[in-house]
């Protein structure tokens, strides 16, 4: 059982090159959202996850602040996105490997006693579940590059 | 019966909520074990161990068992079902994302 999740990739690239994707706000907005992020501790910044009308998502502000900020080594943001989701931290180590970089991904902090209760079932199936579906779904038609 | 559904794994998040609560889950994964033998890992008194695992029995992620004088608890991992599905939308997030950010590099690695 856990309330984080770690992810760890190998990717080709050298460290500068990957810190620059991301801790850049143009860079974030290629892969994560489009944001107002800035690479300095304390910094507040935003991601928006665009609506989607086709399935009924309304989009969604996540409120950010830059915790740690070393380059190009160690980048760690807050991340509430509402609900449960309130005050957890996202964090990307970068570690130089012979054969490119290892990213040291981990999303921790999740509120796990209140996942389902404001949002929970509530209204028309509005809850976080369908939401996350939702979210998903949205996700998944950018990479499509619809 | 939605709100059923809601209600259980409503129950399910606030018991592993207790930091404490969910040592005792890792102890139980180890085997089952007595109240006492739960009580030996905490500070806190035998009423209060007692009152954390029936948090937990009531969400129904342990199981009692009497034998003779004591009760021995017993994991029930099953239950945490719905915490692992809501974390999993979480990865299915990131793994997406992080998938974005390699093809993101490899095309500025074609520049």
């Amino acid at each position: 059982m856990t309330d984080a999740i770690r992810r760890e990739i190998l990717i080709p690239q050298p460290q500068e090159q990957v810190w620059q994707a991301i801790a850049d706000s143009e860079s974030l907005a290629e892969w994560m959202f489009p944001n107002d992020f800035e690479p300095r501790i304390g910094h507040q910044f935003t991601f928006h996850v665009p609506p989607n009308p086709k399935v009924n998502f309304e989009g969604l502000v996540v409120e950010c602040e830059v915790l740690e900020c070393s380059p190009p080594e160690l980048l760690s943001f807050s991340w509430s996105a509402g609900g449960p989701v309130q005050d957890t931290r996202v964090t990307f180590q970068l570690v130089p490997a012979s054969e490119g970089t290892r990213i040291l991904f981990e999303h921790t902090g999740f509120d796990l006693s209140h996942p389902f209760g404001e949002h929970a079932f509530k209204g028309a199936g509005a809850g976080w579940t369908n939401m996350l579906k939702q979210l998903t779904s949205v996700v998944a038609d950018r990479a499509a590059g619809r | 019966m939605m709100l059923e559904t809601a209600d259980r794994e409503q129950d399910v998040f606030g018991a592993i909520s207790h930091p404490a609560r969910r040592r005792m889950l890792d102890l139980l994964v180890e085997g089952d074990r007595s109240v006492k033998g739960i009580a030996g890992h905490f500070e806190m008194s035998r009423p209060a161990v007692s009152q954390h695992l029936r948090i937990l029995l009531d969400a129904g992620l342990v199981s009692e068992k009497r034998q003779g004088r004591e009760r021995h608890y017993r994991l029930v991992p099953e239950q945490l079902a719905p915490v692992r599905e809501w974390i999993a939308h979480y990865e299915q997030f990131w793994d997406d994302r992080l998938q974005r950010l390699q093809q993101h590099l490899s095309k500025k690695g074609q520049k």
